[in-house]
């Protein structure tokens, strides 16, 4: 089985085509890097992927689940357990502490406050934010964000991580460290990743890169590991 | 499919972790936005109570005293028209025979205090003061009558020139018991001792503050009516056959009274026509309180749009972690519940201090114009309160429902776009559908009124109308915001601050939309009211100028109410004939009748043989004879009539139908011969030859007199001569009548004037409540135009344009609507319910006035709220 499966999906705004039949797939705990021009539709074809967004025509499939035909509830669900995402603005909840972003999902997959004690601890542990685990959003620099980010989609252990732009907002060593952490991530928990970049950099912890222009994936490159 | 089942399992804990989470944290974060949430929704339940309060206050002060003097009675007899003769009591026992039932004669005079006359009416009662003693109503069981005055207990010795007051009357006109009180009855002068006062009992209603109780006997003789009564009213004495008692009288009474052709009142016929309100008065009522509870909705629906579409980026994030729809809604409706309940408490509290104000402008004007009532306090009822609880929960609860839907349902890809705006009440963009509800509203217009079993008309159709309407000037308002973007931008080439706020409101959010809508609804009424009033004052205008045509008009003191019984004898008007100089008079006998249950007034009119020189009408449909000769000339057994409109469009009148005319002497029939134009009362009037009422009331009193002088005759001498002689009477020129006609009239919409001014001054605090959370909101974009090198003056100028768009929208769309709802007013509503034709007539003045007040204080308002706010500290983003 196949950790995601995009078959011919096509999605046009206003007319404008924004994606054209694009497909692919992704192994489980594979990870892709996707790569193009600015508006040639990554964000968009993440947006479907997640189901945050949905395509005119083709199927989506994320560990043989067809997306196709889900409600607004199942799809919640989906979110909830088995995709997440990583935004190149993070989207943490304003309100919330840089620790209880990261429960949230916790929470709201109903998991217990015991098992939530000793989870949250690891978690924070894990992206290395030890000292800042109290601090509201707006008091973290951008590459503390993105950490949380990242451990709030790790927290509900998923099957496929999506990740936009998860380093464009953040200088080059602190990308760099956020990058290692993905990998070292994905390994750990052999969780697959699409990761949508501008920097070739990114390519180094992906065994593929996928190329998109105008709406099309127009390449298939096996890098070098 | 499980999927539902295990995301709905924990509804509570989902909602107290978003509650506890989220809401809470910003409210805490934002207590400055929350209170201006809070704000807007009380002063939104505030003005919607207020109305309705002072209303029923009014109503109240209408209703009070049931004009009944024993209390809660069963039945109340009187004649159709003029009075009953002492004789009916003896009949009325008869019948009654042995079951137990209180019997109270009343005699009912108007009178006015001769050293103030202009203080208005006194109500003289009298009334049978023992047995209402016995019945121990009004005294509280304590001694009335045996008290301090020296009257024996059977019969009442030198009663006669003497009364009994409540404690606000002997307040109102500084009475000291036992001291005489100069009066003017019938136009004659008395003097007139007080020997008690009534004292308050809280277990009724307290006694007006210009009725004077008297024995019957006393006022009978002292009014010259000897042998007469107004009235009957009877009590079921109280006990376990009361019901069957009551059933019996009221069977018994009902074959006498249509025997005798009387009318047998009971408490649900008194109930039914509550009021003697002008139904004028009433109307401006009714659409004021629709003004606010209009008002009061757009402003919550604003406060709490702005509180969901605020969070729409933040609500995209809970849904791209698995956060339901149905979660989120849940949530966002449990806010809107607790700051609507929070609004609606406050804005209890702040519409009840606002409604005392009200109720005074209120009864002020309901006291120049109907003189019966007391100043009726203002009485919170459990009831009021739950229903503006009520009111503004619902109406938060589906202000925050519309929003909360529509960003949970949105796909949150789009919400989360930077800037992705354009959210918010997806009804308010509809502006095609306002098209439709414009053609719907126009059509509603042409549905012909509903009839109630009552006989009363209600413009239903004009009604529904004006409620579509506004909801079409609601959605058609957003297209405004395009064209005025750019009128603004134009405008301001040099200046960025301008240019900023074309830009806020060349993408409106809902809140935008919602304070323009709030404000066009209460520009757009209150200038439909102004409408309405002016083509009402210029048509009554041209109606008094072409009535009033004599020189001098004369009447017993008082006498500015038809209701009023004060009456000239013979020998008074005779003399005022016979004064050098005098031509000739016109001569009225008003009396109210009552045909089919409906009252309307029948005059009895002489007018002087001048062809050139008689009461000129405005006829709709003029009589075949000219002059007096067609209300002299019988065709047949039937007696010439002219009916006014509102008398015409009651009983379904035209020229050649008939009404079957109560007199004392029995029915008599009336053919109509022609229709004219009556601004005067809403009940409708019958004009018929005088020498005809004469013969049947057999009287030979007037009602009023007005004069026609010689040409070279001194107009002033006449009336210092009039004055002189007869100091009971009131005599006025014909300019002072035309002056205090309009008076009167612009009195009895000084309340409107102050209402509608409320309206606006509230949907312009709305404005400027709306442009400060938009302010809030915007702090980060605040917070760039700083960094940008924009000054606190600038930044508050800027808002001041955009508050001056938004004042533009409103008006605009208000005037707009204005004129629809003018025309539906005139032309559908008013018609209908009082039968009076009115021209149209824009007050242009008043318009740009109101224009430039609203342009001006919007500006100001906007200025400070951009002000007070420049320095807010932008928030980092996340
Ligand atoms: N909600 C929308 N409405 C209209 N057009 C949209 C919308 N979302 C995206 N587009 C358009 O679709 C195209 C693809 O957008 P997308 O955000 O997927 O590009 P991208 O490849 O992620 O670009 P970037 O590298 O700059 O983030 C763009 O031309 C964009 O303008
Ligand atoms: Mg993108």
């Amino acid at each position: 089985m196949k950790a995601l499966q995009v078959s011919k999906i096509t999605k046009s705004y206003d007319k404008v085509p924004v994606l054209r039949r694009v497909s692919f797939s992704l192994e489980v705990g594979e990870r892709a890097a996707l790569m193009g021009p600015s508006g040639s539709g990554k964000s968009t074809l993440l947006n479907c992927i997640g189901g945050i967004d949905r395509p005119d025509e083709g199927e989506i499939s994320l560990q043989g689940q067809s997306l196709k035909g889900m409600d607004e509830n199942e799809l919640c669900r989906l979110r909830r357990g088995t995709v997440s995402t990583v935004f190149q603005f993070f989207h943490l909840l304003p309100t919330l502490t840089a620790a209880e972003n990261i429960e949230f999902p916790l929470q709201l997959s109903g998991m217990s406050e015991s098992e939530r004690k000793v989870m949250l601890p690891e978690l924070i542990e894990e992206v290395g934010l030890s000292h800042r685990s109290h601090a509201m959003p707006h008091e973290l620099s951008g590459g503390e964000m993105q950490r949380v980010a990242i451990a709030r989609a790790l927290a509900i252990r998923p099957k496929l991580i999506l990740a936009d732009e998860p380093t464009g907002n953040l200088d080059s060593a602190t990308g760099e460290v956020i990058l290692d952490l993905l990998e070292a991530i994905s390994e750990r928990h052999g969780i697959a990743m699409l990761l949508v970049t501008h920097s070739p950099g990114v390519t180094r912890i992906c065994r593929r890169t996928l190329e998109m222009r105008d709406g099309l994936l127009v390449d298939q490159s096996e890098a070098a590991v | 499919m499980e999927g539902n089942a295990t995301l709905n399992e924990r509804p509570v804990a989902i909602g107290r972790l978003l509650w506890s989470r989220i809401i809470w944290r910003h409210w805490r974060r934002e207590p400055r936005l929350i209170l201006v949430l809070v704000g807007i929704l009380a002063l939104g339940v505030a003005v919607f109570l207020s109305v309705r309060l002072a209303n029923k206050a009014a109503v109240s002060g209408f209703g009070m005293f049931t004009e009944s003097i024993a209390g809660e009675s069963d039945f109340i007899l009187r004649p159709t028209a003029g009075t009953l003769d002492v004789s009916a009591l003896r009949q009325l026992r008869e019948r009654a025979g042995s079951t137990p039932v209180g019997i109270f004669p009343v005699l009912e005079v108007s009178a006015v205090s001769a050293d103030r006359p202009e203080d208005g009416w006194v109500k003289m009662v009298g009334a049978d003061l023992v047995a209402l003693q016995n019945a121990a109503i009004y005294t509280g069981g304590g001694a009335l009558v045996a008290g301090d005055s020296a009257a024996g207990d059977d019969g009442i010795p030198g009663l006669a020139d003497r009364g009994f007051v409540g404690s606000s009357f002997a307040r109102r006109f500084g009475i000291v018991k036992g001291e005489a009180m100069p009066l003017i009855v019938n136009g004659v002068p008395v003097e007139f001792d007080i020997s008690g006062v009534i004292p308050e009992n809280p277990n009724l209603p307290s006694v007006p503050d210009n009725l004077i109780l008297m024995d019957l006997p006393g006022l009978q003789s002292l009014a010259e009516l000897e042998g007469k009564l107004s009235r009957i009213e009877l009590r079921i004495a109280p006990g376990i056959e009361a019901g069957e008692n009551r059933q019996k009288i009221g069977a018994l009474m009902w074959d006498l009274a249509a025997e005798k052709g009387w009318i047998l009142e009971t408490p649900e016929d008194r109930k039914s026509s509550v009021t003697q309100m002008s139904a004028a008065f009433r109307l401006n009522l009714t659409i004021l309180s629709g003004l606010a509870l209009l008002v009061g909705i757009y402003l919550i629906m604003q406060a709490m749009e702005a509180a969901v579409v605020k969070r729409r980026g933040e609500i995209a994030v809970l849904r791209s972690l698995g956060v339901t729809p149905a979660q989120i809604r849940a949530a966002w409706l449990w806010e809107g519940f607790i700051l609507g309940l929070a609004g609606a408490i406050v804005g209890i509290i702040l519409g009840r201090l606002m409604a005392m104000g009200l109720v005074v402008a209120i009864s002020r004007t309901v006291n120049t114009l109907y003189y019966e009532t007391t100043t009726s306090a203002v009485t919170l009822e459990r009831g009021e309160i739950l229903f503006s609880l009520v009111f503004g929960v619902t109406a938060s609860l589906v202000a925050a429902l519309i929003p909360a839907r529509e960003a949970s349902m949105t796909l949150p890809a789009q919400s989360m776009r930077e800037g992705g705006q354009g959210g918010g009440l997806a009804l308010l963009r509809q502006w095609p559908l306002g098209l439709i509800l414009l053609a719907v509203g126009i059509g509603f217009a042409f549905v012909p009124p509903r009839v109630l079993a009552s006989g009363s008309i209600v413009p239903l159709g004009g009604y529904l109308a004006a409620v579509v309407l506004v909801l079409s000037a609601s959605l058609l308002i957003g297209l405004l915001f395009k064209p005025l973007s750019m009128i603004l931008k134009r405008g301001g080439k040099d200046d960025p601050m301008r240019l900023y706020a074309a830009s806020q409101l060349r993408r409106p959010e809902g809140r935008h939309r919602l304070t323009a809508a709030g404000l066009a609804v209460a520009i757009g009424m209150s200038a439909a009211m102004g409408i309405l009033v002016a083509s009402f004052e210029t048509t009554l205008t041209g109606w008094i100028q072409q009535l009033l045509k004599a020189d001098l008009y004369v009447a017993a003191a008082g006498t500015n109410s038809v209701t009023n019984g004060n009456t000239l004898s013979a020998s008074t008007w005779e003399m005022i004939e016979d004064i050098p100089g005098v031509s000739g008079t016109d001569k009225i006998r008003r009396y109210e009748v009552s045909v089919q249950e409906n009252n309307f007034f029948l005059g009895g009119v002489d007018y002087n043989d001048d062809p050139d020189r008689f009461l000129q009408l405005m006829w709709l449909e003029p009589p075949a004879l000219k002059g007096p000769a067609s209300l002299e000339t019988r065709s047949g057994e039937a007696f010439p009539g002219w009916a006014s409109e509102s008398l015409a469009r009651r009983f379904s009148l035209e020229v050649g139908s008939r009404i079957p005319l109560p007199t004392a002497e029995g029915e008599r029939p009336i053919e109509v011969a022609g229709i004219f134009a009556e601004y005067g009362n809403e009940t409708g009037t019958l004009l018929v030859a005088r020498k005809f009422t004469r013969e049947w009331f057999g009287d030979d009193r007037i009602s009023n007199l007005a004069v026609y002088l010689d040409p070279e005759a001194d107009v002033e001498l006449v009336l210092e001569t009039i004055r002189k002689t007869f100091p009971g009477l009131v005599a006025r020129t014909n300019r002072k009548l035309r002056t205090d006609s309009i008076r009167i009239f612009h009195q009895t919409f000084a309340v409107t004037y102050a209402l509608e001014a409320i309206a606006v001054f509230i949907a312009v605090a709305g404005l400027g409540l709306a442009l400060a959370g938009l302010l809030l909101e915007r702090r980060d974009e605040l917070a760039t135009l700083k960094a940008l090198g924009a000054t606190r003056r600038e930044i508050a100028r800027s808002a001041m344009w955009e508050g001056i768009g938004l004042a533009l929208a409103g008006l605009t769309g208000g005037y707009l609507l204005s004129f629809l709802l003018g025309w539906i007013l005139i032309f559908v509503i008013n018609p209908q319910s009082f039968g009076w034709t009115l021209s149209y007539h824009v007050p242009w003045f008043s318009y740009i006035a109101l224009a430039a007040i609203t342009l001006s204080t919007a500006a100001g308002v906007a200025w400070s709220v951009g002000y007070r706010n420049a320095n807010l500290r932008g928030e980092r983003k996340e």
